[in-house]
């Protein structure tokens, strides 16, 4: 998109240092925000590995929970437990600005959406662990 | 209020003289109703008449006046120096343009954007020449805040994506291409969605919302381009989905 047509007047082009992200707090949130990802990915990968393990017959699903109880294995999960936190609520914090909630011809303010979206959350993760843990 | 002065140091860029840019330091008068702009005025009138900036309403309006002030984009007609302690107030050219002369920034890349985006009404029916489009509060509502934008490009200089890319599109140009997609009068979504859906377009855009922070007219144009992605791929769907119904 930038002009390729020659100037007729010398420029200076700024060049811009590869360490950008870190010259400022938002922009190092921004690319823990960005950087979390990776945790989730590693997230999808154990649940795939669960399922592959399930679908293998009792044994590989026993040794699959086996190998989640290592000690190794509960520090790792815990590291991508806490990413994972950072990721939902940075995620849940921008949906506001993504997306307008009308009620009754009035838009609903965007802590009120930030709210009801992390309410919803914090609810339907109890009801799940209150069922693996009770049931 | 007494005597105070504060420094500025002030990015220069004389290819005639110099390859490289470098900072000059001033000392200037300072009041409490003083703008950095009135500072840089003050050293043209009677410290160095060969400073170089753009600047024209001194009222917030005109957008032309944006330069990086401590490093942030800022209007310089709208950052009071009663708001910096002490100095030097360090102002160079707005970030990540090209720089012609001391606080200048080529701008020709931004409005070639600008233009490619077509910010007019496109298709209006019936045409104009046989009466005028209404329009109700609500429908202007929609759009309204998209279209304050004053084409400072100061969310050009917070966006990390374009400092990457100069290939992309940028924060300003889709805000303005998303306020007349929005736009009840408006028929050019498809025209708009060839340069919107490109490589360099809204797909591009991380979301690291800085734009927004920096946006004099609290246009938003991070939710603008994150709504542009959400309303371009709900119109993808609908097209290729049976039952996705047309407009």
């Amino acid at each position: 998109m930038r002009t390729e047509a020659p100037r007729r007047y010398p420029v200076y082009v700024p060049k811009v240092p590869t360490t950008w992200w870190v010259r400022t707090a938002p922009f190092r949130r921004f690319a823990a925000r960005e950087f979390t990802a990776v945790f989730a990915a590693a997230f999808s990968a154990i649940l795939l590995l669960f399922l592959l393990a399930l679908s293998r017959g009792q044994e590989a699903y026993e040794g699959f929970l086996r190998w989640l109880r290592l000690p190794a294995v509960i520090v790792v999960s815990s590291v991508i437990f806490v990413a994972l936190l950072y990721h939902a609520v940075t995620w849940f914090r921008l949906t506001a600005h993504i997306q307008v909630v009308r009620l009754g011809g009035n838009v609903v303010p965007r802590r009120a959406v930030v709210g009801a979206l992390l309410g919803t959350w914090v609810v339907v993760s109890s009801l799940v662990v209150y069922l693996l843990v009770w049931f | 209020m007494g005597a105070d002065t504060i420094a500025l140091k002030v990015g220069r860029y004389r290819p005639e003289h110099a390859p490289e840019p470098y900072f000059d330091e001033f000392h200037v008068p300072r009041t409490d109703d003083m703008v950095v702009l009135d500072a840089l005025n003050h050293i043209k009138d009677h410290l160095d008449g060969s400073l170089a900036y753009r600047w024209s309403c001194r009222m917030g309006v005109c957008g032309s006046c944006g330069m990086m002030v401590n490093g942030e984009p800022r209007l310089t007609c709208s950052t009071f120096l009663r708001d910096f302690d002490s100095g030097p107030i360090v102002v160079e050219p707005l970030r990540y343009f090209p720089v012609i002369r001391d606080l200048v920034v080529d701008m020709t890349d931004f409005m070639e954007k600008l233009k490619s985006v077509k910010p007019w009404i496109i298709g209006e029916e019936p045409p104009i020449d046989e009466g005028e489009h209404l329009q109700t509060p609500d429908q202007l509502e929609v759009y309204k805040q998209f279209s304050m934008c004053i084409n400072c490009m100061l969310c050009f200089s917070a966006c990390p994506v374009y400092g990457q890319d100069p290939e992309f599109l940028g924060p300003a140009v889709i805000a303005l291409a998303h306020r007349y997609n929005l736009d009840s009068r408006d028929r050019g979504r498809a025209e708009r969605a060839r340069i919107l859906e490109l490589d360099n377009g809204i797909w591009d855009c991380t979301f690291v919302g800085e734009c927004t922070v920096v946006c004099p007219k609290d246009v938003d144009p991070a939710a603008a381009i994150q709504r542009s992605k959400v309303s371009t791929a709900t119109h993808m769907l609908r097209a290729v989905l049976p039952f996705g119904g047309r407009e």
